[in-house]
Formats: C-alpha cells, structure tokens, sequence
C-alpha cells in the first residue's frame, strides 16, 4: 500500500502542488479543480444576484423606468440561465469535485484530465453567455427559452445564438463530469467503502449525476434543433411550416425537470452530512434517505409535463402528470423527516453550519408544499405565469440549494482553507439572507394570487401590487446585504494565517482525517472502513460504530 | 458491496475505462431516444407526410449501407477475437477494414442525400429526417476517428492478448453507432 502511495503521489505532487497562475491552469488536482468551480461559481452567483437587483429595483416602485422593456427581457433570461447554469449547478460540482474523493477515500477522480477539461467548457461557457451583453446582445426569450419567441422572427438579434451555443457548453461540460462522478464512485472507493456505508453526499451526487447522464441529453437535443432552425433555417418549432412550439417545451421540461432535482439533491446531501455531525448522531434512517433519493430521481423524469398543464393536453396526461406530482412529494417529505428525527434529542450545537442546514428545511418544505399546490391541476390553472410559481422556485431553489450550498461552505471551508469563517459574520449573513429572502418571496404569494404576472417589466398604479413589490426590493437588498457579508467573511479569513486544524467539528468523515488543506495524494495510506462514520470509529474506537452492529 | 473484498476496487484502469465508456453510451442512448421522439412527435401531428421516406433510390442505398455495417460489426468482432488469441496481423486488417467499410458507409449517406432532394428548410420533415441521418452520422465519424487511433497504435504493435482495452471499448462504441443506425433504419425507411 506505501509503495502504490509512493508511486502515484510523485507525480501528482509535480502536477498540483506548484505555486502560481500557471500551476492552477495545468491542474488536475480534483481540489484545485473543485476550488475553481467554488470561486468561479461564486462570482457568477453575485453577478446573477445583482442582475436580481437591477430587476427588484425596477419593480419597487408602478410605472418605474429603471429598465427599458427590452433590458428587462434580457436581464430576467440572463438571471435565471446564470443562476442555473452557471451558479447552482457547478457550486454543487465543485464541492463535489473536491470532496466525494477524500469522502470516498481515493487520491483523486477517475479521470482528472476530462475534470479540468469540464470546469474550463464551464468557465468558458459562462464567459461566451456573458459576453453577449457586449458583442450584439443577450438573449431574452427567459431561462426556458420557448418557441416560437426564440426563433429567428421574433428575436432577431444574437442572443438566442449564445444562449443555445453557450448552453451546448455547459452542458457538455456538465455531462463529462457527472461521467467522471459516476465512474469515480463506482471505481475508486477506498477498502470497505462499500455502497451502503457512503457518504450520503456522494451518495447524492451519485444520483444528481446519474440523472444528469440521462436528462440533459434531451437539452442538447432541443437546442441543436432551435440552433439548426435560427442558423439553417429548419422548421422544427415554426408550426407554420410543419413543426411544433410544444415540441419544445417536452423536450426542454424532459430535461428541466430532472434538472431542478439536479440542483436539489446535492444540497440535500450536504445537509444531510452537516446535520448529523453538529447533532452528534448519525442520520436517521440512512437507508431510506438513499432510497427516498433514488426515487426522486426516477419519478423526476415522469413530471416534466407538470410545467405544461395550461397547454391543452388531454385529460389522461393530464391526471397522470398531476398524480405523478404529488406522488414525488413523498419521498422529498421522508427526508425532511430524517433530518427532523436527527436532530430530535441530539446535542444541537448551533454553529452556522447547522443555521443554514435548518433554514434549508424549513424553507425547503414551504417550496415544496408550494409545488404540492400547483399538482392540483386547477390551482395551477389559474396561477401559471404568475408570481407565484417564482415564490415556488426561488423558496426551493434559494431557501433550498443556496442555504444548503451556504451551509456547505462554512462546514468545509475549514477543510479547503485551513481557517475557519467568522462565526459572527456568518450567523449575521445567515439572519439577514433567512429575514431578507422571505421578504422577498413570502409576497410574491399574494402577488400571485391577486394576478400578477411574471416577468413585466412594469405595472400600474392602484392595482394593489405595489406595497408588496417594495417590500420584496426592500428584502432583495437585506439578501444582498448577507451575502457582502459572506464576501468580507471570506476576505478577511483568506488573509488572517492559517490555523490547519484537521477536524474541527469533530467531525464523521474520511475528509476531516486528511489534513487541512490536503497534501495532493489526499491520503499517504489509503483507509480502510468499517462503517459508515470511519473517522468517528478511529477517534472513538470504544464507540465504534462497527462495534455495535450496522 | 464491491470494496470489501481482498482485492479493492481501486486501481483497474481497464474497468474505469469500461465503465466510463457505458456511461458515455448511456448517455448517447438518450440523446438519440430523444431526437427520435421529437421525429415521432411531430410525425403524429403530421399524419399527410408521405411514409416511408421516399428517395429517388428507393430503399436500395439504405438497405446495402445497412448490410454494410452489420458487416462491419462483425469485422470488428473478429478484430476482438484476434487479438484474444494473440494474432495480431489479423487485427489489424480487421481495424482496418472496418474503418473502410465506416468510410463507404458514410459515401453512400452523401450520395443518398445528394440524390434525395431533400433540403433541411423546405418544411419540418425534411429537417428532422436530415437532422436524424446527420447526427448518426458524425457519431459515424467519430467511431472512425476512434478506429482510425486503434489502427494506428494496433500497427505500431501497442496490443496484446494482455493487453487491448482499447480495441474492445473502440469495438463497443462500434457496435453502438451500428444499433443506432438498425433503429434509425427502422423507425425512417421501414415504418
């Protein structure tokens, strides 16, 4: 085992461990890879909240003239193609990147190189996307992008053009990763690291991207199709010759479906590692939070037609695709009640790990009940395109995989930096994005049901919608104000010297037995494991969960 | 389950790269299922269209291209059994035909569509139809870039009875781009 430690950590140690710009380009270090998602994610992250800004700056106020219509289109569609594709998903790649090997106990991913190449289709996918606000315009047709408003009739500058080449990008780097996530997990788990007794992020991310695998093939299909109707010239969307709008919308939620589980899931796995370990037990009912993932990930490909209900579809697709939706909701209740029984009697130890893993599930569960309501096809009748299906996506995308992604960050930057984030900072981010985000989007219920459409640029006066909307702008800058916050935190930690304590939360998992920041090879000795919490077992061999019996 | 045994799992290039291959077939699979829905979706919209696809050669170069790849897969098969047994002279003819009979097939698609008098905008059929063939096509090309690394390295003697991961996993892309093609045949000449 020392000699195989030898031999693979000398040329790692040549390939990841130098010091400037050039050894951080050249990497394959699945760390370094992983930060640089971090980072670049990051950033793309507060340029698409400040996209959000601009939006509920305009919106404060009836009759406001911030924006123009059309900048209004372009910045929505720009906020929301940002947010999910190049903020939610590659933060999740990124912490995946860098933790599911130490998790797993290996020295690396199964293929490193196809690593690097699929966080630079990334960066460079998002550049492309962004570089439309300069060189002719961004696209403005939303973040789904319907026909026909994106064929070339109807939008006639190149905007489109980037969003379907840029999204080819992504997504290919997308599918290369979720590959090398799934054949890492298969291939390189460490002695006795067997599938029950993984990590439940990985387990996560195993699921996110064996769903990946599957689902965003139908992405890369509809945008070839859009791309070859605005490009050559082909009919596929234009009914007016022979093709179909609603072509579009299958093929498109075939994949957004699943897509929304894509970003979901990894947090659930993140919180599903935190909340254990600053309750001092292990999670309740392991197993049925992996099965309850694994039949997430399967029905998610039976409701994409759920986002398709007020457009005329027979009454049997109809039933189906509302029974189906409600059916998915259970196996999301399951979890919220292991994380529940996890905490029940356990020593809670409310560190700002542990805020943000709560504020998941509560806000979690208000966005998931949201989309219980919307099953009912009546219900969704009469609030599609209005504020309320945003209220819906932003509690279970913000108040969901950004609070899990949050918590994430202050649980593991320990592990990345060798410092640990200013507990203080972080319990005031913590309040003002849990106060400021409720105010944001609690409202955006009443604006829905009152009628308030999504995405108009602006609104009359006297129609009642304008003390809600200025108490959402006023929410938006608080969410703002938390997430400075997490930038001084992160400023001011990176230039205070490193403390390098492995395991400061005393933590379960292989990654806090590396040291803090890991050496390139991760481990010198490869692990071996006995259960599901093989640090827990080594620090307390008294206690040792093997010892007891699985 | 895997791990726990003696021998861990960990350091099989050869398993990594099989499966990493099956999840990149995985993946195709989908990407093909779905073009071929969106094909079948608007063929059930547009119950006028004239079906099967007809083209001044009739079924007469689907067909033959058809049998030519079946062929090949068989070819290939046989550069899997060569190279078992050691013999390596037969597998690389047998690379290297396959990779002729890949490139045959791919004249005869050009030929097929410059006769057809199709165009990808004269209306939605003629699109996904062109859309459907030029797909399985660069898939085509991209096996024969694949065939065309193994020839090269099977000439300069890099395989071994021991040693031809790489032919297999070249041989089962392979074999996928010909299931493909079966489908395609299937769902656009026959019914």
């Amino acid at each position: 085992m020392t000699t195989q430690a030898e031999a693979l950590s000398a040329p790692q140690a040549a390939a990841g461990s130098g010091q400037g710009l050039l050894s951080w380009v050249m990497t394959v270090d699945h760390k370094r890879i992983g930060i640089m998602y971090l980072i670049t994610a990051t950033a793309f992250f507060v340029a698409g909240g400040i996209l959000a800004l601009l939006m509920r700056t305009q919106l404060a106020q009836p009759n406001a003239t911030v924006l123009s219509n059309a900048a209004y289109n372009e910045i929505f569609t720009m906020h929301g193609t940002t947010m999910i594709f190049l903020a939610i998903m590659p933060l999740g790649a990124g912490f995946g990147n860098y933790f599911v090997p130490l998790m797993i106990g290996a020295r690396d991913m199964a293929f490193p190189k196809l690593n690097a190449l699929s966080y630079w289709l990334y960066l460079f996918g998002g550049l492309f996307l962004f570089s439309s606000f300069v060189f002719g315009g961004a696209p403005d047709a939303g973040w789904f992008a319907y026909a026909p408003l994106t064929e070339k009739l109807y939008s006639i500058n190149h905007g489109m053009d980037y969003w379907g080449l840029s999204v080819l990008m992504l997504g290919t780097a997308t599918t290369i990763g979720s590959i090398n996530f799934v054949v890492t997990t298969i291939q390189m788990r460490a002695p006795g690291m067997s599938f029950t007794r993984m990590p439940m992020f990985v387990w996560m991310t195993f699921v996110t991207s064996v769903i990946a695998i599957f689902a965003l093939p139908s992405l890369t299909t509809a945008t070839l199709l859009l791309l070859l109707d605005r490009l050559v010239g082909t009919h596929f969307y234009n009914v007016s010759a022979g093709g179909s709008a609603l072509l579009w919308q299958h093929l498109f939620w075939f994949f957004g479906h699943p897509e929304v589980y894509i970003m979901i899931l990894p947090a659930m796995g993140l919180i599903s590692e935190v909340i254990p370990v600053f309750s001092r037990k292990p999670l309740f009912g392991f197993m049925t939070v992996v099965y309850s993932g694994i039949a997430i990930g399967i029905l998610g490909f039976t409701v994409w037609a759920h986002h398709m209900f007020a457009t005329g579809m027979a009454i049997g697709a109809l039933l189906f695709f509302s029974a189906n939706s409600f059916i998915i909701g259970v196996p999301t209740g399951v979890k919220i009640f292991s994380w529940l029984a996890t905490m029940w009697g356990g020593k809670l130890s409310f560190k700002t790990p542990l805020l943000f893993a709560i504020g998941f599930v509560a806000l979690f569960t208000i966005g998931g009940l949201d989309g219980v309501h919307m099953a009912v096809l009546p219900v969704d009748w009469q609030i599609t395109d209005t504020y309320y299906v945003v209220s819906h996506i932003h509690y279970v995308l913000f108040g969901g995989a950004i609070f899990g992604l949050f918590s994430a960050m202050f649980y593991w930057f320990p592990k990345m930096s060798g410092r640990q984030l200013s507990e203080t900072l972080g319990k005031w981010q913590f309040w003002l994005m849990f106060a400021g985000m409720n105010l944001t989007f609690f409202p955006m219920h009443m604006l829905g049901l009152l009628g308030m459409p999504r995405r108009i640029y602006t609104y009359a006066d006297g129609l009642g919608w304008g003390i809600w909307n200025l108490i959402e702008t006023v929410g938006a800058y608080l969410v703002a104000l938390g997430i400075l916050f997490f930038l001084i935190n992160f400023f001011r930690t990176m230039a205070s010297p490193p403390t390098n304590e492995a395991d400061p939360w005393d933590a379960f998992t292989l990654e806090w037995k590396a040291s803090s920041p890991p050496a390139p090879y991760n481990f010198a000795e490869i692990p071996s494991v006995r259960s599901r919490r093989p640090l827990w077992d080594e620090k307390y061999p008294d206690k040792a969960d093997w010892k007891q019996g699985e | 389950m895997t791990a726990s045994t003696a021998s861990p799992a960990r350091f099989r290039p050869g398993s990594t790269a099989k499966v990493g291959l099956l999840t990149v077939i995985a993946s195709e699979i989908f990407f093909f299922a779905t073009a071929l829905s969106a094909y079948f979706f608007l063929r059930l919209e547009h119950p006028e269209w004239s079906l099967p696809a007809q083209t001044p050669t009739g079924l007469l170069i689907p067909s033959l291209n058809t049998l030519l790849l079946l062929a090949s897969a068989l070819v290939i098969r046989q550069a899997q059994r060569a190279i078992a047994a050691d013999r390596t002279k037969m597998a690389q003819m047998a690379l290297g035909l396959t990779f002729v009979l890949g490139l045959i097939f791919i004249g005869g698609q050009v030929f097929d569509f410059s006769q057809s008098g199709l165009k990808p905008d004269d209306a939605a059929f003629g699109g996904i139809f062109m859309a459907l063939i030029a797909f399985h096509a660069f898939h085509v090309l991209a096996g024969m870039v694949y065939l065309g690394i193994t020839f090269a390295r099977a000439l300069l003697g890099d395989f071994s009875a021991n040693h031809h991961t790489s032919i297999t996993l070249c041989a089962w892309f392979w074999y996928f781009v010909v299931a493909v093609w079966l489908t395609l045949f299937g769902a656009l000449y026959l019914v």
